[in-house]
């Protein structure tokens, strides 16, 4: 017997029998759903989000407020693109990482930041890609003074967003930088953690998610002295949501 | 950590008599247990969502053997290794082993109750390895040399002035003010640094996903995000009980994790990690290592007296809502989980002849059961295990009554059982305390009694007995 066949079959034991015992079917558990039970969800999860969208949105920019983001509003890309560059230049950044999401390109965002005198990049690798290439991506995200991203999704109900870490989108631009920029556009925004957890349960059990995912809401802080909450203890000690909603292409 | 449980009643006393203490261990209701309170009245089916947490939980601890070994199963599908401890020592020579092989010279942690069940960064400081705690709270106390003082608020009970003082004491940077904001810099430059040269990460699990293999981590601060991107090598550890079905179920747990836990919607960071950096990624771990510990927990499953205990979320609801551990503080329990929670855990894990003090350490009010998110009827346990320390009814090694007291509830039941015999006894004992009373109480009890009149009055007995005083007017009422 292995360690983990001695292991588990002390636990059956424990619960009383011999072996393993694969649990009844329970209508009640989601465990249990069928694949295309599991697909037509995430389906109707999207279809929730779009017909309510506005509705959301006014929720979400709400929600965020409360946890600590700094929100702004863009009716089109020219006004996003200089609050992205007036939050940079008021930090007084030179140095800005940006993910490859699509949203960044949409707004210009890298002429407004160059035009304030400071440097941006993206942190996507392409082709062969090495541990070194991997150190040297830590180094310059720890460097950084400024993190923009896009977002994957935005839940309404808690003001968080949602990113995925993959090429183009690095785990620690959202992190490392003392400022985080988020831009945010209406159709990302889906209603609740029941949402995201079924938008994206098939993409968890068939190992299509990458590393990893963050649900980040607001600020880093912690309340562990004398339980004053500080902000920034690890992570960003400012984050800021941009929501853009093309009043040109009527969203 | 090596348990003390037998110190509750001394080291109890010491806290309540310690001012500072006392002032800052308030926030735990003031500021978690008010929290908690104000974000359950917000949500609307809060009830629905514990009585789901509970058969959630109730599903998996009943199939515990069935979901470890998917979790494992689908672990190892993701490129990540699974190694099941069956204790403490087994958990800890096996990390040790992966930061050898792994030529590792800094390892950062982030917060885990169960590290802690096994003095994870302290042995790992002692092989050489430089072991940073990252959580603030975690920081404070591995500065301090001290353990944990709460389930997630470990240095609830240090004031600013201490936390500037160890900071000095260990850096010698100017002198540090004692202002949260400025502290809290301090450590955020101290700590950064680490997190630039870490090469390995040890974190907890909040949650593990048997059907994705995925662990779960909430923190607030942003450490277990740091903790899971920038070392080579990322090793997770978390007690068997920690597995969930359903990626699902993640939306039900984490409302009522995170909600009984800061009184907060949602954390700062909800970190899912599916193993080791992807080829796409940019970054991330090159290796992924889940532990699995028991540790003792097969004997809490294998009681079904005790097994609803499993289903515990470590939350801290139940030591905030307590008003034995509001006062007594977290160091008395003497092990890694204090408060209600700790006083089944602790006694079963590390041997409840010696925590037999822990489960006394409860007015039995219910407040612990009714802050629980997942309905653990913790007073229900806490009798048990009241009961076996006196009877030592599953064995006689758990029994800590002394045979003088057995002998005395076995006289008194004697005494209990027959008309005759317990008016003869309250007769003569009556007769046999009379001197001793003044203005109607009994102030100072002669042995062997004479400690239960040491913080109390004893009423003297009535002169006449109920029963005689009612058959005297009976027969006054006749005539």
């Amino acid at each position: 017997m292995t360690e983990k066949e001695q292991f588990i079959s002390n636990i059956s034991a424990a619960l009383g029998r011999k072996t393993i015992q694969k649990p009844e079917a329970d209508h009640r558990l989601s465990f249990f759903e069928s694949a295309s039970s599991i697909n037509s969800n995430a389906d109707q999860s999207i279809v929730d989000s779009v017909n309510r969208s506005d509705q959301l949105m006014d929720q979400m920019s709400s929600a965020a407020e409360t946890i600590g983001w700094k929100v702004h509003h863009a009716s089109n890309t020219e006004v996003a693109a200089s609050i992205v560059a007036g939050i940079c230049k008021d930090n007084n950044a030179k140095n800005v990482l940006r993910s490859a999401h699509e949203v960044l390109d949409q707004i210009v965002v890298d002429a407004a930041i160059s035009n304030i005198g400071a440097s941006v990049e993206v942190t996507e690798h392409q082709g062969d890609y090495s541990q070194i290439d991997v150190e040297n991506t830590k180094i310059k995200a720890f460097a950084a003074d400024t993190g923009i991203t896009g977002v994957d999704y935005a839940i309404a109900e808690t003001g968080s967003i949602v990113l995925h870490p993959r090429s183009g989108l690095s785990r620690l631009v959202s992190l490392a930088p003392p400022i985080h920029i988020a831009v945010l556009r209406p159709a990302e925004v889906i209603a609740s953690l029941d949402e995201l957890f079924a938008l994206e349960r098939s993409n968890f059990i068939n190992d299509q998610l990458e590393g990893s995912m963050n649900i980040i809401s607001g600020p880093s802080k912690t309340a562990d002295i004398e339980g004053t909450t500080v902000t920034g203890i690890h992570g960003p000690l400012e984050v800021h949501l941009v929501i853009f909603k093309d009043d040109h292409i009527g969203q | 950590m090596k348990p003390v449980t037998t110190n509750f009643r001394n080291k109890a006393a010491e806290t309540l008599e310690d001012k500072q203490i006392q002032q800052s261990i308030e926030h735990v209701y003031t500021g978690f247990f008010q929290g908690r309170l104000s974000a359950a009245s917000e949500t609307p089916n809060w009830e629905q969502l514990r009585s789901k947490g509970k058969e959630i939980k109730d599903h998996t601890i009943a199939h515990l053997d069935y979901y470890l070994n998917l979790l494992a199963n689908n672990v190892q599908k993701n490129g990540g290794n699974v190694f099941f401890a069956n204790d403490a020592e087994e958990a800890r020579n096996h990390i040790i082993k992966i930061a050898r092989e792994k030529d590792v010279k800094t390892v950062i942690k982030s917060k885990s109750m169960v590290s802690e069940e096994m003095g994870l960064a302290e042995a790992m400081n002692d092989e050489g390895f430089e072991t940073v705690e990252t959580d603030l709270g975690e920081y404070i106390i591995q500065l301090a040399n001290e353990t944990p003082y709460h389930l997630i608020a470990p240095a609830v009970h240090k004031s600013r002035s201490e936390v500037a003082k160890l900071l000095d004491d260990n850096f010698r940077e100017g002198d540090p003010v004692p202002d949260a904001n400025q502290l809290t810099m301090l450590a955020r430059k101290k700590l950064r640094s680490v997190f630039e040269r870490a090469d390995m990460s040890v974190t907890g699990a909040n949650f593990a996903v048997a059907e994705s293999g995925s662990i779960a981590l909430v923190t607030n601060e942003g450490n277990g995000r740091m903790t899971t991107s920038v070392p080579r090598v990322h090793v997770a550890v978390m007690g068997m009980e920690k597995v969930i079905p359903s990626i699902q179920d993640l939306s039900t747990m984490l409302r009522i994790l995170i909600r009984s836990a800061t009184g907060q919607r949602i954390s700062t960071y909800v970190t899912m990690v599916n193993g080791k950096r992807s080829p796409d990624e940019e970054e991330g771990p090159v290796e992924f290592h889940l532990v699995i510990m028991n540790n003792g927990r097969d004997k809490l499953l294998r009681d079904s007296q005790t097994r609803e205990s499993l289903n515990c979320i470590r939350c801290g609801a139940c030591l905030n809502a307590c008003p034995v551990y509001r006062k007594v503080g977290g160091h008395a329990y003497g092990w890694v989980y204090p408060g209600p929670i700790g006083a089944i855990v602790s006694p079963v894990l590390t041997g409840l002849k010696d925590a037999s003090n822990l489960p006394g350490a409860s007015s039995l009010c219910g407040a612990c059961h009714d802050a629980c998110p997942v309905k653990i009827n913790i007073p229900r346990m806490l009798l048990e295990l009241r009961y076996r320390t006196a009877e030592g009814s599953a064995s006689k090694s758990e029994r800590s009554s002394s045979a003088k007291e057995r002998t005395v509830w076995k006289l008194w039941k004697i005494g209990m059982m027959g008309r005759r015999r317990f008016d003869l006894g309250s007769r003569t004992s009556g007769l046999l305390l009379r001197p001793l009373v003044r203005n109607g109480w009994m102030r100072i009890a002669p042995p062997p009694i004479s400690g239960w009149t040491l913080t109390r009055d004893f009423p003297s007995f009535a002169s006449k007995s109920l029963k005689a005083r009612l058959s005297k007017r009976n027969r006054t009422s006749k005539s």
